[in-house]
């Protein structure tokens, strides 16, 4: 019975737990605000214009379990997005210049990488910089123009649908690519590797890590993953402009840091992650159901990150044992943030080492 | 020779030896632009250009003193630009709707809001322990939608706003547009609060070392709030001063200006690693910002290089700066084992 109970407890207590009770929540909150939340066609489509900012928070989370930051994301597709269309204009075949496409977002993540790890620069300034480079380069090379007219056999791919013209086609993308970054993250070497990097860097060195190599690879994956955020805007917009995706570096840092991820590194899940893109995508769907004007919503969704980051760091606080949860008796409160998340690191260690023994 | 060298000159001169580069090599990259549009430029160095230069770089450097104050902190403040477009409508819509407003008293009321955002942005940083990029980015987000919550899609153009307010750019007392010199102001009070007072002090032992500095006894909560109020008090001056130079104001006005003012703070010599720069270092960065645009203007270069350029210059004088200051504490280091050997020796014969 008593281990029922605790299984319960902790079931209950797991973050994943809550966005699931927050996406419902945020559900009941759409359908009083538009009736027409609830209608199937509303809910299977729900995702679809809000996808290419997920498959950028896939690719943002391992960045920031290794305990960097990668804001140069929106630039990085958009850039890869004006050159797919440029070769695309120019005649190469619209699968063959996507395809490039994801080539050159990799190797501007590389470039970020290469800056950060080998370097050895801090990601912040270093993706700022690359933000507004990789912005730049985008508008001088389409230079304020759209290019449209791709292929329906392409467009598919982030606007088209299957099974009776109901289910879209990148509802498929978007779990695929959370499927298979979730096991990279969750099943396999490298995912352990970029975990201990994010909790310890040092520590991870002198455990014969390969640390620079490995923090190379989480910006290459997070270039990666913007062309293929590209790959699906193009498909969904039918068109590529140099602008692409501005404004949506809000709702890929929100999906990542509400999914859990600890914006100082070392946890976070793909699940989470997946689940909080749910989230952000369902409330933008239902305040534009209600006409709630996109600059407006970004007040809920800042409000949201914002309370995310606050609630995240409540909760270490208490997992540390600096606040008491019980009687709900608040500890002394300059102890929450970092020194809660060393803390909990330490003491982990700490049990890790006497279960050793 | 080398040994010599290293012998005389003692660990703080070497610092500021190194500091002192960096301003003359921002000075020698100013130089250089401006030789290379003076050449290629036909206008660019009569009169009214270089006014131009100065009422635009005027605002940049206003919002850069207080940018500067918080990256010192060793945090940042990507929310400025919102902060800009908020003020700048609320200061032209207040001329709008009651022409006969004193210009100080809405300018202190642009700087209070500004101050307000700020304290947000600190308590946020401060108290909350949010990380600052991410406090700021979603504030960013949250100011500017407020801003287009209140313009609800209108605008103010320049012919509801009254002349004296529109004199305050085109004005140019003593041949120097009068922006400048409100910038000049900020400029100098800015320098000495980060250079004498024992508060402005403190925002460099904060971004050197906010252990050492918490253990040293400096309440660093209060002043990293302290820095976020400056900078959104002084973003909020910055958008009155926008309205004046841009009095077409919509609710997209001063969007990404948040990057011209980093770019003027990072290329200015301010480590973003926190602890060091100088205000001067700033100005000489924003001028910089500056000229680079206008000479790209004059030459028709498209706008989107000023921002692919913007981008380039914080990636390479980042990297720039973190190898020389690494190859400085390695120095440091190394001399002082130095001493402490040579000393060794003497105490053994």
């Amino acid at each position: 019975m008593r281990a029922v109970k605790s299984v319960v407890v902790r079931l209950l207590a797991r973050w994943e737990t809550l966005l699931v009770l927050a996406i419902i929540g945020a559900g009941i909150w759409s359908w009083q605000l538009s009736p027409f939340f609830l209608q199937r066609a509303n809910l299977l489509d729900l995702l679809t214009p809000y996808i290419f900012t997920g498959l950028m928070a896939f690719g943002l989370a391992f960045v920031v379990i290794a305990g960097e930051i990668d804001i140069s994301i929106i630039g990085n597709m958009a850039v890869s997005v004006v050159c797919f269309a440029q070769l695309f204009a120019a005649g190469v075949n619209v699968w063959l210049a996507a395809l490039i496409g994801l080539g050159i977002s990799t190797v501007l993540g590389l470039v970020n990488g290469t800056l950060v790890s080998v370097l050895e620069l801090p990601s912040l300034a270093i993706t700022l910089g690359t933000m507004a480079a990789y912005g730049g380069l985008a508008f001088v090379v389409l230079s304020g123009e759209g290019v449209a007219s791709f292929p329906v056999h392409y467009t598919n791919i982030g606007g088209g649908y299957i099974a009776g013209n109901q289910l879209p086609i990148a509802l498929f993308l978007v779990v695929g690519a959370a499927v298979v970054l979730g096991l990279v993250l969750h099943a396999t070497r490298f995912g352990r590797y970029v975990y201990t990097i994010g909790s310890n860097r040092e520590a991870a060195r002198f455990s014969g890590i390969p640390v620079t190599r490995v923090r190379v690879t989480v910006f290459a994956i997070s270039g990666l993953m913007a062309g293929i955020a590209g790959v699906d805007y193009v498909g969904y917009f039918g068109s590529a402009r140099a602008d692409a995706g501005a404004g949506s570096l809000l709702d890929v840092v929100t999906a990542v840091v509400l999914g859990g991820v600890d914006i100082f590194g070392g946890a976070g899940s793909m699940l989470g992650v997946f689940l909080a893109f749910v989230l952000v995508a369902e409330l933008r769907n239902g305040m534009n159901l209600a006409n709630i004007q996109g600059d407006t919503q970004d007040i809920v969704i800042g409000g949201l990150l914002l309370a995310a980051i606050v609630a995240g760091n409540l909760l270490r606080a208490a997992q540390a044992g600096r606040i008491r949860v019980g009687p709900l008796r608040l500890g002394r409160k300059e102890v929450v943030g970092q020194e809660a998340a060393e803390a909990v690191v330490s003491s982990k260690l700490a049990t890790q080492n006497l279960k050793g023994r | 020779m080398k040994a010599a060298l290293a012998g005389r000159v003692s660990p703080q001169s070497l610092v500021s030896a190194v500091f002192r580069l960096r301003e003359i090599g921002i000075l020698l990259a100013l130089g250089v632009a401006v030789v290379f549009f003076a050449i290629r430029a036909t206008n660019f160095m009569s009169v009214s250009n270089w006014q131009g230069i100065a009422q635009n770089v005027a605002i940049v450097l206003v919002v850069a003193v207080g940018e500067t104050m918080v990256v010192l902190t060793r945090n940042i403040d990507l929310s400025v630009g919102s902060i800009v477009g908020l003020t700048a409508y609320l200061s032209a819509a207040t001329f709008a709707h009651h022409s006969g407003s004193p210009l100080f008293v809405v300018a202190l009321i642009a700087i209070g809001i500004g101050v307000l955002c700020g304290l947000v942005n600190g308590v946020l940083v401060a108290v909350a322990k949010v990380p600052s990029i991410i406090a700021t980015l979603a504030t960013l987000a949250i100011f500017r939608g407020i801003d287009v919550k209140i313009t609800g899609g209108g605008n103010i153009t320049a012919y509801q706003l009254p002349d004296r307010f529109l004199k305050l750019a085109s004005e140019k007392p003593a041949g120097l547009p009068a922006l400048a010199w409100v910038a000049a102001g900020v400029a100098i009070v800015g320098a000495a609060t980060v250079r004498w007072a024992p508060w402005g002090r403190d925002f460099y032992a904060i971004g050197s070392n906010p252990e050492a500095a918490r253990f040293a006894g400096i309440p660093v909560g209060r002043r990293v709030i302290t820095a976020f109020a400056i900078s959104g008090g002084l973003a909020g001056l910055g958008g009155f001063m926008f309205a004046s130079r841009f009095p077409t104001v919509d609710a997209v006005a001063a969007k990404g200006f948040e990057l011209d003012v980093i770019t003027a703070v990072v290329i200015g010599g301010v480590n973003v690693f926190g602890g060091s720069g100088t205000i001067l270092g700033v100005v000489l960065g924003g001028l910089l910002v500056a000229v680079i645009q206008d000479g790209f203007t004059l030459l028709r270069i498209s706008e989107f290089w000023r921002l692919f350029f913007n981008g380039f210059a914080i990636v390479v004088v980042v990297a720039i700066d973190a190898l020389v200051t690494r190859r400085l504490q390695e120095a440091l280091r190394r001399r002082r084992a130095e001493a402490l050997a040579a000393r060794h020796a003497e105490a053994g014969a």
